[in-house]
């Protein structure tokens, strides 16, 4: 048994090894060194927007203090609850999280198990920028007053601690229910509909905006009792019943925030003490399918794609497959329609009268949002691409059949988009029509041609299924932003060139000039594929057939 | 007599400094159930996927069915199924659309296609729960269907890279069930595994591959009695495959007296 009395110190301290050399190893890789120099430029970032964040909230209490506006001191604690509680999950949720219970196969206490998993996670960005700014806000409400400052120390402190121990709580209970696959995605969906309610948010802002003043403050007084009872409103009332001299109240609030934060704990106790027992992070994953069932499979047949080949067909089913379970793509699909709604929103602003470009501004949209698709279109299939390289069928047919499919889904959202405008606004004019079509049919295989070329010279593994941190490799994004800038200028200046001839079809017979040479590299370099595509097997699946 | 359904002459591969495969040349005659057998490291896997064009050799030839790979590599792989280590699934494909899909790949006809498929979900009892993603399945369900996936086509050889891991015995039982019907109805099957029992009961020749060089190849029967070249000893006679594999890999290495703390 000698080892087993290894002390709950000497357990942290083999944890905060273990991390370190976790961290050294990965700068082995040119991959870590230059996530190492983005680390470096994000902290920047990070010390900018703590010390802003900082002095801002800080000159803001001050003024509020100064200027006895205490009624609205909860809105800097406000603003820093919020970020503390939803930046860290919009940052982790959607990613496949690491089980940190596997701990739990070490002779753990549960004490000390509770105390690694309150503080193993804890020293992030949300948790730094929100005691800097806590900070910044107790710093300025003491300078404004000096007697406040004990007061606004206790209202920090208990509104700091109460912070800490709900992320964590918030933090173990989405990593429990992320363990699924399933519950990953319907978390995607709801990250979608959260994206569609931003980009509509402008429009009923704008709505709301017009409201009578009366409207808005009985909603305010509705909301107000609310507001106070809640954390950020009980630390800000701390310091206001101080100033007004009621102290009994004061103290009163700081219990009621002991008490928000003992629940919290408590209900972290839960989850984690769940685990300790050994349910384990990934209790709620169904177990895998099993048991034999004989007889009476039936298999449809797969589709059929007139005049071509049947693994053309086969690849092309197999994509619309995976397109139409996969949240991104949704997301993908339904961009049009919030894009209608984005320019509806902000016509006036954006456009002035000039809603005739509605339609060619969202189809440049469009094809931009499929560039994540397009531009790693091998990222998806995983360690399917193994099949691919087995099979019999050469890699042009594979990308044909792959950019076959990316087509038909730029044509549904186009259709869709080509809908919405006519319902929103007012159906495209012909010469729009042609100028979209015309500038689409010139971006639109260059986009083809270099995805298909980035797919295979910088592939990257993704799953379709989750949101968040599934991006190309930080090359493919350069050169595709890069080149999506060109086509865009090319729109431009043919634009240019219809102002000088007083008529759009000239940029529409400019454009479809440029489609000529834009379709034939396009074929040019689908027939070379296959031999690019042999001479980089090695790095496609080493890339993608990676866990 | 036939020639090999599989040669390969001088087969190397480099990874930078680092030699997995040095000098392999194998032969394994038409119908031949070859087990392709080596240590943690050994060569193993970049061998069978040099020989399945899932990689390039960095030099030497290979031959299936009398083709060169390098010549003529899809008339190849339209005679040859594969199951490879990491079973080339499509995680977000049912069961019977990833069979549709691979016999389409194949070249096999929409009708014929969902024939086999339903007939092979059957066998491998996967009909159940039609509309279960692969990334659903467990492993032995996922060995299952890359099996079928590997054998829609009816190849003529079968390359496995340890089809029976992570297989409990049911899965496993089905999958030598099949593996036994092919290779008496003349299919030649390449499979690489750890399992030497299991290379003892099925196959009829084996291969040994350490640290990236063949070291021994031949019928059971010539390994066992220690007549294949470069291993004849009278010391080795008659062992079991286990015997010989770890007398040829250098595997006897005693524990007894390290690690005495265990107990």
């Amino acid at each position: 048994m000698a080892g087993l009395d290894a002390g709950l110190a000497a357990q942290l301290r083999a944890i905060g090894i273990v991390r370190w050399r976790l961290f050294v190893n990965s700068l082995r890789s040119i991959r870590g060194r230059l996530n190492l120099v983005s680390r470096g430029l994000a902290a920047l970032l990070i010390v900018g927007a703590a010390i802003g964040g900082a002095t801002t909230l800080g000159a803001v209490a001050w003024g509020m203090v100064n200027e006895h506006q205490l009624q609205w001191l909860s809105v800097p604690f406000w603003m820093i609850f919020f970020f503390w509680q939803l930046f860290p999950v919009m940052a982790t949720a959607f990613t496949q999280n690491i089980d940190a219970s596997s701990l739990l196969r070490f002779p753990l206490s549960y004490p000390g198990y509770f105390l690694v998993r309150l503080v193993y996670g804890a020293l992030d960005i949300a948790t730094a920028l929100g005691l800097t700014w806590s900070a910044g806000v107790l710093i300025g409400i003491s300078a404004a007053d000096l007697r406040l400052a004990p007061w606004a120390l206790l209202a920090v402190a208990s509104f700091v601690v109460f912070n800490l121990a709900l992320a964590r709580m918030v933090f173990v209970w989405i990593e429990h229910w992320l363990s699924t696959r399933r519950s990953r995605e319907i978390m995607g969906v709801l990250f979608l509909l959260m994206m569609i309610c931003f980009q509509v948010a402008g429009p009923v802002l704008g709505r709301y905006s017009r409201w009578p003043a009366p409207h808005k403050l009985t909603v305010l007084a509705k909301l107000l009792p609310l507001v106070r009872s809640l954390p950020p409103g009980l630390a800000a009332g701390l310091v206001t019943k101080a100033t007004q001299g009621q102290h009994s109240s004061a103290i009163f609030s700081a219990v009621l925030l002991a008490a928000y934060t003992a629940g919290a704990l408590w209900v972290l106790h839960l989850r984690l003490h769940g685990q300790y027992r050994g349910e384990g992070a990934s209790v709620g994953e169904r177990p895998k399918t099993a048991g034999p069932v004989y007889g009476g499979a039936s298999v449809r047949r797969g589709w059929r794609l007139p005049l071509l080949p049947g693994p053309v067909s086969a690849v092309y089913e197999k994509e619309l497959r995976y397109f139409s379970r996969s949240g991104p793509m949704l997301f993908t699909l339904v961009m049009p329609v919030i894009m209608v709604f984005v320019l509806w929103g902000g016509r006036r602003a954006l456009m002035g009268q000039q809603t005739n470009f509605v339609f060619p501004v969202g189809a440049a949209y469009c094809l931009l949002v499929m560039t994540n698709i397009v531009y790693n279109s091998f990222g998806g299939d995983g360690g399917g691409i193994q099949f691919f390289l087995f099979s019999p069928i050469s890699f042009r047919q594979i990308a044909a059949a792959k950019n076959l499919a990316q087509l038909t889904v730029l044509a549904l959202d186009v259709s869709i988009l080509w809908l919405g405008v006519r319902l929103v606004f007012q159906p495209p004019r012909l010469r729009v029509l042609a100028f979209t079509f015309a500038w689409l049919l010139f971006a639109t295989p260059i986009n083809f041609t270099a995805g298909n070329l980035l797919s295979i010279y910088s592939p990257k593994r993704i799953d379709y299924a989750v949101f968040g941190r599934q991006r190309a490799s930080e090359s493919t994004i350069l050169i595709s932003l890069a080149l999506q800038l060109i086509l865009l200028g090319m729109g431009a200046l043919s634009l240019g060139i219809a102002r000088h001839y007083h008529s759009l079809w000239a940029a529409t017979g400019f454009l479809s000039a440029l489609a000529l040479p834009s379709i034939t590299a396009y074929f040019i370099f689908l027939s070379r594929i296959s031999g690019i595509a042999l001479s980089r097997r090695d790095v496609l699946t080493a890339e993608l057939c990676k866990a | 007599m036939d020639s090999p359904a599989i040669i390969s002459e001088g087969l190397t591969r480099r990874f930078g400094d680092f030699t997995a495969v040095q000098d392999v040349n194998l032969s394994v005659a038409p119908g031949q159930f070859y087990g392709f057998l080596g240590p943690n490291g050994a060569g193993k896997s970049t061998t069978i996927k040099m020989l399945t064009g899932l990689m390039a050799p960095t030099s030497g030839r290979m031959q299936i069915l009398g083709l060169d790979l390098a010549t003529h590599l899809i008339e190849v792989k339209r005679q040859i199924g594969v199951v490879p280590e990491g079973m080339a699934l499509f995680g977000r494909l049912t069961g019977s659309e990833y069979l549709n899909f691979a016999g389409r790949m194949y070249g096999l006809g929409r009708r014929t296609t969902a024939k086999r498929a339903a007939e092979l979900l059957d066998f491998m009892e996967l009909s159940q729960q039609p509309k279960t993603l692969i990334t659903d399945y467990s492993h032995g369900m996922q060995k299952k269907l890359a099996m079928a996936a590997a054998v829609i086509h009816g190849p003529k050889v079968l390359f496995l890279d340890e089809p029976f891991e992570g297989v409990d015995a049911v899965a496993s039982g089905t999958l030598k069930t099949m593996l036994q019907r092919m290779a008496s109805g003349g299919v030649t099957i390449f499979l690489t595994s750890h399992v030497l029992e299991i290379v003892e009961r099925l196959c009829t020749h084996v291969g040994i591959i350490n640290q990236g060089k063949l070291v021994a190849q031949g019928s059971l029967d010539e390994l066992r009695s220690g007549v294949v070249a470069g291993t004849t000893n009278q010391a080795i006679e008659k062992m079991t495959l286990e015997e010989f594999f770890l007398h040829t890999v250098g595997g006897n290495r005693s524990a007894a007296q390290e690690l005495s703390w265990l107990g």
